[in-house]
């Protein structure tokens, strides 16, 4: 069976201040996409101010030196677009989802947004406080908290370890100066990405990218700060944390792997055949859902958190508490097995046609293809990565699925956390 | 101004099985989509969650397909497929590259008419239903929800919830799941839908090779209740070891296609879309009380509800909430919004549509929803008609309908 490969049309600018601009055209709906990535999250916070960065995302749409949150919020509401800030682990990104005929507002409040937040102390004081509500809210969702713990044990010593939402002692204390300083710092053109996809003429918007953008000024002096590498914990470690709840939740798993790992395709590979793939075909959804009927939600990968850091190799399953021991020595059952041998040719097979075959979904939207230009820009990836990436999985063996397993999966050193009526 | 229904043809066949197709070349993606006219609606109390249960049971096996194959299937054609089950309706999707999809017919010809009930995969696929039930009973909004709809509906299936009973679903029967089965699914009471880049005559003549032998099954058993009139409100509270209070107000609303929807979407919209909407203004900006609120009135074939839903903040207290949303709808049964308002709210219902339906199985889904609760064609005149809708007549909406004597209130307080 031949391979449909998203036939992507793409280009990449540099204007003389760094700013990197991706453009694709893509005129099947009236429609565009505009996602601005800036290189700065949490990851560049310290400790004793956790939540800051992911503060400073959501609060760019909260008021700039021209306009008031009000404004912002009539201006897009207006033209029945959709507009979203946030700040995540080593990305702030503001995206708008427009109807053609409204791009040029929808860049002009980004850049608005982007270059001149004024984070006005009333509107820092509301998002604290709705943080703070946020943050106790957690509580009331198991899955959450104990996704939470586990992180706090498999990415010990680095800012990856907290919740983005940062803790109901560090957000207090976070002030409209450090956030300011926060953005004076990280927030410069030769950190950022602005990617355009949609219905739109590439010539026409170059220009108005260019007056927008243009007068920001480089920082010559910007030098992304070291961050401390996660280490792959050396020894298993359980965490038991009792809620009344009607179910467990049961995180098991160690680090994984970052996106530029050389076995990121062997890894995603080996997360289809056990735990993360369509339906309950994956080993672990088969056997722990599909034939034991342990529970409605279980999986498992180590790709799909990948970042510039490595993210979590991760087993979730939320089951009745009588089901726990069997459920936990089923996850650990399949997580040895992995490792142990090599998969089977129809099983790699079945994978590969299934990545291969599926990746023309992952341009289906303005935004999607937005994203990907980020990712592509991020990682070095290169426009022609669909075709690449349909040839090099298609090109995997079950032998390269072991190689990876054994390289970064360890059954020895998994960290246990269950959350329930433990 | 794009229009989901343009070029969308329908084809009968002759044992009453409705095919919408939408044929567009643009992306090579087809969505295959069917639907059959059943859901909690269809349900008699004692055997509620059926319809949601059958579901998963049609993911088991059929007579041409082993257990596991039509997931095997998806993943080998680098597919996708699930499926949903709602108050009115039971839909099963697949998405596949153009070149390969028409293996999506032949499986759903085979479950309408030759699902298997094996009783080893029926008494396991149970208790996964189980689980599924009680990931809702630890959340913070699901058990508030249900409270809800079974008190504002006393008479009329909308009383219990999709996914059932818990009592009901351990009481459940393999053989009672396979009668339903045989009632329920059959082309009479079934849409096809296929939307993308294929070519219409040849996907209908292998529509009808496959689909065509299937007898029409009987008619289907209207849904008889008939909710009566409201008159005085219900109030009701759940205690939960919970961090933060919730409130849910929920006023009884129209069916779909009936004269006064557009203006209480209008309403829904202006009342809780995006940050200029007044329960965003009142709630999150001026009184500070909640983390988050929304407003929800979906279209359904019975006169259903129009809820609205708070996070309250801790220290807040949750009567007090509710007190700002009665004012915030007292105000809008005593004045008319004014002009801007009203056109940014129609605004956002039109771009978000439009927004809303990129992807090629948002397509398929909104066609097939609308021909199952109604017709497809009233999706055609969406735009139309909120453009129609007046300042005068949004008043005159919520002075009918967001009425204290027809509320219903839920408090989700601290245990």
């Amino acid at each position: 069976m031949k391979t449909s490969v998203p036939r992507l049309k793409a280009e990449r600018r540099e204007l003389a201040n760094g700013l990197v601009v991706l453009l694709s055209e893509n005129h099947a709906l009236p429609a565009v996409s505009v996602n601005a990535v800036v290189k700065a999250g949490e990851r560049f916070v310290p400790d004793e101010l956790a939540g800051l960065g992911s503060l400073a995302g959501e609060l760019l749409d909260e008021g700039t030196e021209a306009r008031s949150s009000q404004e912002i919020a009539e201006a897009v509401e207006a033209t029945g677009g959709e507009l979203a800030s946030s700040g995540g682990y080593a990305t702030t990104q503001l995206s708008a989802t427009l109807l053609a005929g409204d791009l040029a507002l929808g860049l002009e409040l980004v850049a608005d947004m982007l270059r001149r937040p004024s984070f006005p102390e009333d509107r820092v004081a509301l998002e604290v406080s709705r943080r703070l509500a946020e943050i106790r809210a957690r509580q009331d969702e198991p899955r959450l908290l104990a996704s939470d713990a586990f992180n706090e044990i498999v990415f010990a010593g680095t800012p990856q370890r907290r919740p983005l939402a940062g803790y109901a002692e560090t957000v207090p204390r976070v002030t409209r100066a450090d956030l300011a300083a926060h953005h004076r710092r990280f927030f410069v053109p030769n950190n950022t990405l602005l990617a355009i996809a949609g219905d739109f003429d590439a010539a026409t918007v170059g220009v108005e990218v260019e007056q927008l953008f243009g007068g920001w000024a480089r920082d010559p002096a910007f030098r992304a700060p070291a961050v401390p590498a996660p280490r792959m914990q050396t020894a298993p470690a359980t965490r038991l944390i009792r809620k009344e709840k009607e179910q467990v939740n049961i995180f098991l798993g160690h680090l994984g792997i970052a996106r530029t790992d050389p076995d990121y395709h062997a890894v995603r590979l080996l997360d289809v055949i056990l735990g993360d793939s369509p339906g309950l075909t994956s080993r672990i959804p088969r056997v722990l859902r599909d034939e034991q009927g342990l529970a409605y939600a279980v999986y498992c990968h180590a790709a799909r958190g990948a970042g510039l850091d490595p993210g979590r190799f991760a087993a979730y399953i939320g089951t009745s508490p009588g089901n726990q021991a069997r459920a936990v020595a089923g996850l650990r059952e399949q997580i040895g097995l992995i490792a142990a041998a090599a998969p089977t040719q129809d099983e790699v097979r079945g994978a590969r046609d299934y990545l291969t075959g599926s990746f023309v979904f992952e341009f289906e939207t303005n935004a999607q293809i937005a994203q990907f230009l980020v990712s592509a820009e991020t990682y070095g990836l290169g426009f022609d990565y669909p075709q690449r990436f349909v040839a090099e999985v298609g090109r995997l063996t079950p032998g390269d699925v072991l190689r990876a397993a054994r390289r970064h999966i360890s059954p020895d050193r998994l960290t246990l956390v269950v959350v329930g009526p433990v | 101004m794009f229009d989901i229904t343009e070029g969308v043809e329908r084809t009968r066949l002759a044992n009453g099985l409705t095919v919408l197709t939408r044929e567009r070349h643009d992306r090579p993606i087809v969505t295959s989509i069917i639907w059959y006219r059943v859901g909690s609606r269809n349900e008699e109390a004692g055997q509620t969650g059926k319809s949601h249960f059958l579901e998963h049971m049609l993911f088991k096996g059929t007579d041409r397909y082993g257990k596991g194959e039509i997931d095997l299937i998806t993943l080998e054609r680098g597919g996708a497929n699930n499926a949903f089950t709602d108050t009115d309706f039971t839909a099963y999707y697949f998405n596949f590259a153009a070149d390969r999809w028409p293996v999506a017919l032949e499986i759903e010809a085979s479950r309408m008419a030759h699902n298997q009930f094996a009783p080893e995969e029926f008494a396991s696929e149970k208790e996964v239903v189980e689980e599924e039930l009680r990931i809702g009973l630890d959340g913070p909004w699901d058990a508030l929800d249900q409270a809800v709809w079974a008190a504002a509906f006393q008479q009329h299936p909308y009383h219990h919830p999709v996914i059932g009973w818990l009592e009901d679903l351990e009481r459940a029967t393999r053989e009672e799941m396979e009668a339903y089965y045989r009632r329920w699914y059959h082309p009479r009471n079934a849409t096809l839908v296929i939307a993308g880049d294929f070519d219409t005559r040849d996907a209908l003549a292998r529509v009808g090779e496959l689909f065509g032998p299937i007898p029409a099954g009987p008619a289907p058993r209207p849904v008889a209740s008939r909710e009566p009139g409201q008159s005085g409100e219900r109030r009701l509270i759940l205690k939960r070891p919970t961090e933060m209070e919730r409130l849910q107000v929920a006023y009884r609303a129209p069916e779909v296609g009936h004269p006064d929807s557009p203006p209480l979407q209008v309403l829904a919209t202006l009342l809780g879309t995006g940050k200029t909407s007044r329960l965003y203004r009142r709630l999150e900006e001026r009184d500070q009380s909640v983390t988050h609120h929304s407003v929800d009135y979906q279209d359904r074939i019975d006169p259903t509800l129009f809820v609205i839903r708070a996070e309250v903040k801790p220290g807040c207290a949750v009567g007090e909430v509710e007190r700002a949303v009665a004012e915030e709808i007292d105000r809008l049964r005593q004045g008319p919004v004014a002009d801007e308002e009203l056109r940014r709210a129609k605004q956002l219902i039109k771009a978000r549509f439009v927004l809303g339906h990129e992807q090629v199985a948002d397509q398929a889904i909104a066609l097939g929803m609308y021909e199952t609760i109604h017709r497809y064609e009233h999706l055609a005149g969406l735009f139309a008609r909120i453009d129609g809708v007046g300042a005068d007549e949004v008043r005159r909406a919520a002075a009918a309908y967001l009425v204290e004597d027809h509320c219903t209130v839920g408090q989700l307080t601290h245990a």
